[in-house]
Formats: C-alpha cells, structure tokens, sequence
C-alpha cells in the first residue's frame, strides 16, 4: 500500500521536471520526494498486527466503558442482568471501585458529635469534652484542611447509625455501665440474651448485634485516647454521648428566633479502657491535646 | 418477462424495493464511513497531549498539597497515633491487603520508616508533576499514593477513587508529552521513528485512554445527577443549603451563610448542580455548549473545594476535566500569556512611554 501511494505521486513530479533543462539538477526530486513523506495516509497505514492489537485494545475499552457504566449508574439489578454471574463485581473491584450518591439523593443536614468524659483514679468524674469540636477547629477557615479534622465525626456518625438499627430492648443495656476487664464480652452476653420485639430473623440479630460491637470497640479506643490526651494516665473509665443535631431549616433561615432542633442524644454507660496494640499515645496525645489548647484558651 | 407486462403494483414493488436497497447501502456506507473515520481518529495522532500534560500537572499538585496539609497529623490519622481505629490490626480497604500496596500499611507502626515514606512520596509527587522519567515514576507514584492513601479508610472520599481510577487509565496514555521533563529529550530523540509500529500502538492507546476518561467522568456526573435528582431537597432548590450550614461541611460559615441568604441564589446553585452533571456528555459535543458545561463544572467545584472543605477532591475532578479542552486552545492561551509576560516585561525593561503608547492606541 504504501508502495503504490508515492507511486502515484511519482508521475507528477517528473511531469514537472521533464519541462526543466535535463541539465538541470531538478530531475532528481522523483527520488527524493520518497524519502521525507511518510506522513502521507496512505505511507503511515499501520501493518495487519498492529491492526488486530488495535481491534482488540478497542474491544476490552469497550468493556470497560460499560462495565463502568453499569457500575457507575445507580444501581440496576436488570440492566446488570447483561453481565453474567460475578463478573461485573469482579473486574470493578478493588481498582476501580466507586460509589457516586455523594450529597445524594439527600445532602446531609445535621452535625454528629462525639463528647467524653472519665472517671479518674481518685474517683472524681471529670466534665465532658467535645471532641468532634476539638476536630473540626482543625478544617475550619482552612484552605487546605487535614483528614484528621473529620474522624470523631465518622466515628460519631457510624456509632449512632448502628445504635439505631438495635431495639428498644437494648437500649437500657447499652446505656449499663461495663467497665470491669472484658467488658465486651459481658456486653455481648447481656445483648444477646435480651428477647428481640421486633420479630427480625436471627440473622439480622446477630449482625445488628456483630456491628453495635464494632462500633463499642472502636468508640471506646478513640474515647480512651481522647480522655488520656486531655486528662493523662489517671484515666480509670470513659464514657461517651454522641449525638446528631439537625440544622435550621431552610426557609428559617432569616428568623431570628429559629432555633436548631434539639439533638437526638445516645448516652452510653461507663466502660472500662479500650487500647489496641501498637497504639502510639503520645502520637494521639500531642496532636489532640495542642488543638484543644488553642480552642479553649 | 418483459418491462412493458408489469402491472402497476409490480412497478411499485420495485420502487419499494430500490428504496430498501438504497437505504441499506446508505447505512452501511455510513457504518463503513463512520469506521474509517473512527479508525483515521485513532491512528493519526495523540489527542488532547496538552490537555492530559495538565492533568498530570494538577494531579501532582493536588498529591503534593494533600500530603503537606496532613504532614504535622500524619502520625495522628495514618500511622501509630491512629491505631485505635482498628486498621493496624486489620485494614478495611482491599488495597492494603494486597502485597504491592501494602507498604504504608506495613510500616504503620514505625514512625521513623513511615515518615521516611511519606516524605518519599511527596518528592514521588513531585516529580510525577514535573513529568521526569514519568514511564518509571507513574507506577511508582501510583503504588505508593493508593498503599498511602488507604491506610485510613473512615476519612476518605470518592476523590480518592477518582485519582486512583484516572492514574490507571493514564498509564495508558501519554501525559508527559507536553509541558514535561520528557518533553525536552523527546523533541530531539523521540521512543519509536514516526509511522513505527510501537508508535502506532502507543497513539491508539493514548487515544482510547482518553475514551475511557472521557466515560468515566461523564459517567460520574450523569450518575451524580440522577442520584441528586430522587431527592426532595434537590427537586425543591434548596438542597446546597443544608451541607453548608453544618459544621463539617460549611468550614466557612461566614460564607456559608453569605451565599445562601438570598433564595433565588440557592435554587442556582441546587438546579444548576444537577442540570450540569445531568447534561455534561452531550454539552461536550459542541463549542458553545462545552464552554458553558466546563466554565459551569469549574465553578461548582471551585464552591466544593473552598465552602465545603473538600479542596482535594475538587482538584482531582478540574484535572480530569482539562482533558476537554483543545490542545489549540490550550496553545493559544499559553502563547497570549506569554506574549504578555513578554510585553510587560520589555515595558519594564526600557524607559516606558506611556504617553506615546496611549496615543497610538
């Protein structure tokens, strides 16, 4: 092919030189013309390989274009019909999982806090501190705000969400206080012996039950942390309140009076100290208890 | 048999037939059009170079800024002062768990070789902006960002996603072909001769990565719009209201307040959100309305990174969205910037005579 496209430019250029004095040097162009043209289409036609390699580089990016698409979309288990089996979460996950509902389909329009108090070794309970204000001064007026200013909201946020999926039953459970050794398992014990109201499966118990553990655990290693940065090793117990408050509504928002609704509170009980392995607490220390100099000084 | 015994309805049958058989050819001459074009698209050269050579550079920026606005708490969120959130013990994202991007996680413990790391990666970042050696330094960079940024799984966000999800699809373009390190060497001693066959490869690659960029933010925003779309708050104009009047997500309350005193402001910001993500695909295909799309996108991620916090995550999606914008158009902005810095710059140089210039002007 490409053979036959300077070819066909040949003819003309030794028309033109064939008016020209045969003396003249100008016959020579015929040669050199082949040599700077490869940019020319028909020159430049990529070989039969290259081709192929092309035709299957565009077949696996239509794939992932609609891989993406169906994964990318709200979920649809109809249009995910089309992929057989596994597939789709397969080739997605880990690389290119994603979830796009962000401030949708309702932005969010409360604040979760995360407050701490402890009891210390003489006995005496100390006053509650925020610590997701403590947090939060860290993103405030900041252009280039740090991730740690929004872990007490995540811990707050993700605390309540699994309080709430447990029953009234055991609320008053939750709200004992577990501050002995293996706290956990006696709170376990006491959840799991409490008879479920709502008729919900088994199943749905025991994971409602697994994840309220979780979140026991977790909140009360961060609660731990927080009350030995600000209260140092006399810290004998901690407890929590966490709390969701929601914001002034919208069309309030130019009244003066309006007030934000009351929060919705969980007061946990007290429990006894959380800390994992290869916890560093002068790490946490240094860092929590600076920032909650600067805002109460 | 013969033309002069056909009956009418034998001549009009076959009217409808040249039809058909016209129409066919029609499209499949289109079909075969629309292929050739696609193919001469894919095979003549690298689009969007200048475009791309922006988005590494806003991407390295964005890495560089990051780990600089975490560096005096990275001890705190990422490494031994965090441990308390479990994810020493047992990480909640895939990623550290599988070997290649498991090295922040395995140093977690030790703040001396998880420093070492971090300040690693910055430098890593900043080469990657710079496009130095960028073959070698993209895969590295992109290893370590997703093993560092992993790490603490609770304080992420989908910008996260979108950076790890563009840098893999980046590995198969070119985004060091302008405005780099490479570019220098390149110019003089290109990888492969012109019409190669590695050449041909390399630039259908490049511009099928593109494709794949292209649906993917697309994708993301129509998404994004659908999702806003099933809300209450966002059907009635309000929605941006509510993020911004919390603490975590007004970080500028004094602004916050400013920008959603007045209501018809609000209902600008909440319908215009979703009618941009909604309509971003098709407003790229013409001039006009892709300069309405990408001035409107770019406004409201500048309203995300500053008034809600979220500076990262905004950076990450204006990157991307740079690949939208003609290598011409970036070549014309870059030359007028510079034959003003030029101008501005001779004016300082001699004596100025400002009287003579406004006269001729």
């Amino acid at each position: 092919m490409s053979d036959l496209g300077v070819g066909l430019s040949t003819p003309s250029s030794a028309k033109k030189s064939a008016n020209t004095p045969a003396s003249d040097r100008k016959v020579e162009p015929p040669v050199a013309v082949e040599e700077p043209e490869p940019r020319s289409a028909a020159a430049a036609k990529p070989k039969v390989w290259v081709r192929v390699v092309a035709l299957i580089a565009v077949l696996f990016t239509g794939w992932h274009v609609f891989a993406s698409f169906l994964w990318i979309a709200p979920y649809s288990q109809n249009a995910r019909e089309v992929v057989p089996g596994e597939m789709l979460t397969n080739y997605m996950i880990p690389l290119f999982g994603q979830s796009w509902s962000v401030f949708a389909p309702e932005p969010i329009n409360g604040d979760y806090h995360f407050n701490v108090r402890a009891t210390l070794d003489d006995g005496s309970e100390t006053g509650w501190v925020s610590a997701t204000d403590v947090e939060l001064s860290m993103i405030q007026y900041n252009l280039t705000p740090p991730r740690a200013g929004i872990q007490s909201s995540e811990v707050a946020s993700s605390y309540k969400g699994a309080f709430d999926s447990m029953e009234e039953v055991d609320r008053s459970v939750i709200s004992g206080d577990f501050a002995v050794e293996n706290w956990e398992v006696g709170l376990r014990a006491a959840l799991e012996n409490q008879k479920s109201e709502s008729g919900s499966s088994a199943e749905t118990r025991e994971a409602n039950i697994d994840e309220l553990m979780r979140e026991e655990h977790r909140s009360t290693a961060y609660a731990t942390q927080v009350a030995k940065a600000i209260w140092g090793e006399s810290v004998q117990k901690v407890q929590y309140r966490v709390s969701r408050q929601n914001i002034i509504p919208f069309a309030q928002r130019h009244n003066p009076n309006a007030q934000r609704p009351e929060p919705m509170t969980v007061l946990s009980g007290w429990r006894g100290l959380v800390v994992e392995e290869g916890q560093n607490e002068g790490n946490f220390g240094d860092v929590f208890r600076g920032q909650f100099e600067r805002i109460t000084k | 048999m013969s033309e002069q015994t056909q009956t009418p309805v034998a001549r009009f049958g076959a009217f409808i037939g040249s039809l058909i058989s016209a129409t066919w050819m029609a499209a499949m001459n289109g079909v075969g059009n629309a292929i050739a074009w696609f193919e001469g698209w894919l095979f003549s050269s690298k689009k969007a170079l200048y475009g791309l050579a922006v988005t590494r550079i806003i991407f390295g920026l964005t890495a560089i800024g990051l780990l600089l606005s975490n560096f005096s708490t990275r001890l705190y969120t990422f490494g031994s002062g965090s441990a308390w959130n479990g994810e020493l013990a047992e990480p909640l994202s895939d990623f550290p768990k599988i070997w290649i991007f498991s090295a922040f996680h395995a140093v977690a413990a030790n703040d001396v070789a998880f420093t070492a790391l971090y300040i690693v990666l910055i430098l890593l970042a900043a080469l990657f902006t710079l496009g130095w050696r960028f073959r070698i330094v993209h895969p590295l960079f992109f290893v370590m960002w997703v093993s560092f940024i992993e790490m603490n799984d609770m304080v992420g966000d989908q910008g996260d996603n979108m950076f790890r999800i563009a840098l893999i699809i980046m590995f198969f373009a070119d985004p060091a072909a302008r405005w780099s390190l490479d570019a220098r060497p390149r110019a003089k001693r290109e990888w492969f001769d012109e019409g190669s066959s590695p050449r041909h490869i390399g630039t259908v690659l490049h511009n099928l990565a593109l494709i794949a960029l292209t649906a993917q933010v697309a994708f993301v925003y129509g998404s994004g719009g659908l999702y806003k779309a099933q809300g209450n708050p966002w059907a009635h104009g309000y929605a941006v209201y509510d993020p911004l009047q919390t603490t975590r997500f007004g970080t500028w309350p004094v602004l916050s307040d400013l920008i959603t005193a007045w209501g018809p402001m609000v209902a600008i910001g909440t319908w215009g959100s979703i009618l941009l993500q909604g309509a971003f695909l098709l407003a790229l295909l013409s001039r006009p309305t892709r300069l309405l799309a990408l001035f409107g996108i770019l406004g409201f991620h500048m309203m995300i990174g500053v008034l809600m916090g979220l500076p990262w995550f905004s950076l990450t999606l204006i990157a991307i969205d740079s690949i939208f914008i003609r290598d011409r158009s970036w070549k014309r902005l870059t030359e007028g910037i510079g034959k003003r810095w030029r101008d501005a710059m001779d004016r300082g140089r001699e004596e100025p005579k400002p009287l003579g210039v406004a006269k001729a002007v």
